[in-house]
């Protein structure tokens, strides 16, 4: 009987007609093109929302068309290579980090294999350090004596149009979610070579849809969802309406009221797509609990800022409109919602882009009387730092037992996690309202792995590539549940509360996911309630 | 029983190889080969937590239900990796192949090669049942992504704003009020 021999097996295997190229790489790095089909690229920017953005003040968004990143010619501006090398070299002027980050790499490897896009793929330049050798090579070639002298041999090339393709292949593989950071020997942060990579590319008009729609939005009408104010408030004032039927609470809320003392922002998925908005009724309830004087607001109605993802110059305007508001309103300080991106901007970028909020006041417990230092500048604190002072302080009424029917983990949020160092406050909440267990030690706290839709990656044409960078994160979370029974995983940021749903509904069916301040909601006992049975908590159908 | 005893002296050789063959169908198979903690490696700690089960049932020729456990951990990574579907099924064939080649280079159980039958039919069904899987990991896939439509994520874009939506709701209410 004849038997095939493994190798033979092996190669048919490998050479067949499949997309795999087999485990030794036949081709330098620098010669393997980026090939673009149907679902491993993010649909591109619509013509008519990257003109409505140029269209505004103080932003370029240049070369708005239809393209397809399929077709060979991508119909960049005249001159593209011009505009990019011009690009980089103001940026590498304005910003001595990235002038840092492109001279100091010394190809260690530390941060190779950390990065949860090359864990789920395999693929070498999703390595943080080839990913950021994409641009580091034309930074050689163009900027560095050895590189204009010697060219390839000193690790440089020329800016061609498969170069572009390939950092836009790239760049849309990174969540600029910092793991790879934490593990670099110098210091490098990717993200911010990703987030220059997105920059240029956007010089020449070459950006997705997902997120330059909800940036325009939020800049036309004040959040992605593109919700006007009436509609914001309705939300809003469902949510509240919701709360009261559950809980019998009668919730006093307000919109716009000027000389409130907070002004409280959160993402607007918090109040308009589930799960989110089981959370939005935890803050209702939570402030409803201890008698806050503060208000919503229907223009500053989004905490995210997908301007992050784009370039400085609209990340800078979606923050500022926060902080105007903040000033039109004339309260004294910020309360924050649980998002993701929207601490890392305030955290990281904000002090000096619109900083330091001179107008307002250090965010200071009017119920503990607790200042948060910590928020000396930008003055907007956490959610969470202001719940658990208030636990700490015994000001909750809290029943734990009403959040019996969950057994939670606790999945750090990239930004919260390592652009603002929260981890210990939520982790403190949890412990006073629900029964939880930490996921394994390297995927937690500072080492915690990304949801893997971030970065305005959270669309549903490159779910299978979502699904490939969540994995290191669901697997963590599948060990919890087999090991613990764990049924929900609970988080503290909106993207990951849409983007860790799916995950878990692909990896681990049946796990939810929760916001925290949606599990403080459950287990809240408020004075004079008429609470039904609820199996559920907030989610509870009545 | 001679061949029981075959498989239980050679399961580490068989199962390390099936191992790192299946790995090699990815572009960066040294790592995922090398690194052993499963949470710094899923791809590579769930396929050989995976295969070394599954190695395991078809040796004692368990229930082919049985097979489903590991298989499922395994198809589940590879239906949303850039594979063709036999691609992504492939490997776990292998398995017939390196034990029969682990088999007749040992020189005092070579002969059981020919009583082979039973295993590789076990395999055969384990492949068939990868299959399955492979399908329906793709249609919880699809799933996935209309749930998500469902939700209303897709709001944020492929979408008038909802505002508007309501505008227009209201100026046609109020034109069916006025021809009434």
């Amino acid at each position: 009987m004849a038997v095939p021999k493994l190798e033979q097996l092996s190669k048919s295997v490998v050479q067949g007609p499949s997309l795999v190229t087999g485990a030794v790489p036949t081709k330098d790095w620098m010669d393997v093109p980026a090939i673009f089909k149907p679902g491993n690229y993010a649909y591109p920017a619509k013509q008519e929302k990257v003109e409505y953005l140029n269209s505004q003040k103080d932003l370029n968004f240049p070369n708005a068309r239809e393209w397809s990143p399929e077709d060979d010619d991508w119909k960049l501006p005249e001159g593209w290579q011009d505009i990019i090398l011009k690009g980089l070299k103001e940026r590498l002027d304005k910003f001595r980090s990235l002038k840092i980050f492109m001279d100091c790499c010394v190809r260690c490897g530390a941060c190779a294999d950390k990065c949860h896009f090359f864990l789920g793929t395999g693929d070498p330049k999703n390595m943080p350090v080839l990913r950021a050798e994409l641009l580091r090579s034309v930074y050689r070639n163009e900027f560095t004596i050895g590189g204009k002298i010697l060219g390839k041999m000193a690790g440089g090339r020329e800016m061609t149009v498969g170069v572009l393709k390939e950092w836009f292949m790239y760049s849309y593989q990174c969540t600029e979610c910092r793991r790879c950071s934490v593990f670099c020997p110098y210091g490098i942060d990717t993200a911010e070579v990703t987030m220059m990579l997105r920059e240029l590319l956007h010089l020449v008009g070459v950006g997705i849809n997902w997120i330059l729609e909800p940036a325009s939005n939020s800049n036309r009408t004040g959040n992605h969802m593109g919700l006007q104010p009436h509609t914001f408030k309705d939300n809003v004032d469902f949510l509240a309406e919701d709360v009261e039927n559950l809980t019998g609470i009668k919730i006093n809320h307000s919109f716009n009221r000027k000389g409130a003392e907070f002004l409280f922002i959160t993402p607007s998925a918090d109040v308009f797509a589930e799960p989110g908005l089981y959370t939005a009724m935890g803050y209702l309830l939570l402030f409803e609990h201890i008698g806050l004087d503060y208000t919503w607001s229907t223009y500053a109605s989004e905490g995210g800022n997908f301007g992050l993802f784009t370039n400085n110059e609209l990340m800078k305007k979606l923050n500022g409109k926060m902080y105007a508001e903040a000033k039109r309103l004339g309260v004294k300080s910020i309360i924050g919602g649980e998002c993701g991106h929207m601490w890392r901007v305030v955290h990281q970028y904000m002090d000096t882009m619109n900083g330091p909020a001179d107008f307002l006041e250090v965010p200071k417990s009017p119920i503990t009387g607790t200042t948060f230092n910590n928020a000396a500048s930008t003055k907007m604190v956490h959610i969470s730092e202001f719940t658990a002072d208030l636990i700490k302080n015994n000001k909750l009424k809290l029943d734990k037992s009403r959040n019996s029917h969950v057994k939670a983990t606790f999945h750090d949020s990239c930004n919260p996690a390592r652009a603002m160092g929260l981890m210990d406050e939520p982790r403190y909440i949890l412990d006073h309202v629900v029964d939880w267990v930490e996921m394994p030690e390297n995927t937690i706290r500072e080492k915690t792995f990304c949801c893997g839709s971030g970065t305005g990656l959270n669309t549903d044409e490159i779910m299978e590539l979502r699904m490939r960078a969540g994995l290191p994160r669901a697997n963590a979370v599948k060990h919890v549940i087999d090991k613990h029974d764990v049924n929900t995983l609970s988080t503290v940021c909106a993207i990951d509360r849409a983007t860790l749903t799916s995950l878990m509904n692909y990896w681990n069916p049946g796990c939810n996911v929760a916001g925290v301040s949606e599990l403080v909601g459950n287990a809240l006992v408020m004075d004079g309630e008429n609470r039904q049975e609820l199996d559920e908590g907030l989610r509870t159908l009545v | 029983m001679k061949l029981d005893e075959a498989f239980r002296n050679h399961r580490e050789k068989i199962v390390n190889r099936w191992v790192d063959y299946t790995l090699s169908t990815y572009k960066s198979s040294s790592f995922f080969i090398k690194e052993k903690d499963k949470f710094a490696n899923p791809i590579g700690g769930n396929i050989r937590e995976a295969l070394d089960s599954l190695f395991g049932l078809l040796a004692r020729n368990a229930n082919p239900k049985e097979f489903v456990a590991p298989l499922e951990q395994i198809m589940l990574i590879r239906a949303i990796q850039e594979f063709t579907a036999s691609v992504a099924v492939g490997p776990i064939h292998a398995v017939k192949h390196i034990t029969r080649e682990v088999l007749a280079k040992d020189k005092e159980r070579c002969h059981l090669v020919q009583e082979l039958y039973d295993f590789e039919f076990a395999v055969d069904l384990a492949v068939l049942a990868a299959f399955d899987l492979y399908m329906q990991c793709r249609e919880r896939l699809y799933k996935v992504r209309i749930q998500e439509i469902k939700t209303g994520n897709y709001i944020l874009t492929d979408s008038k704003c909802p505002t508007n939506l309501l505008k227009t709701n209201i100026q046609e209410s109020i034109k069916a009020v006025e021809s009434h």
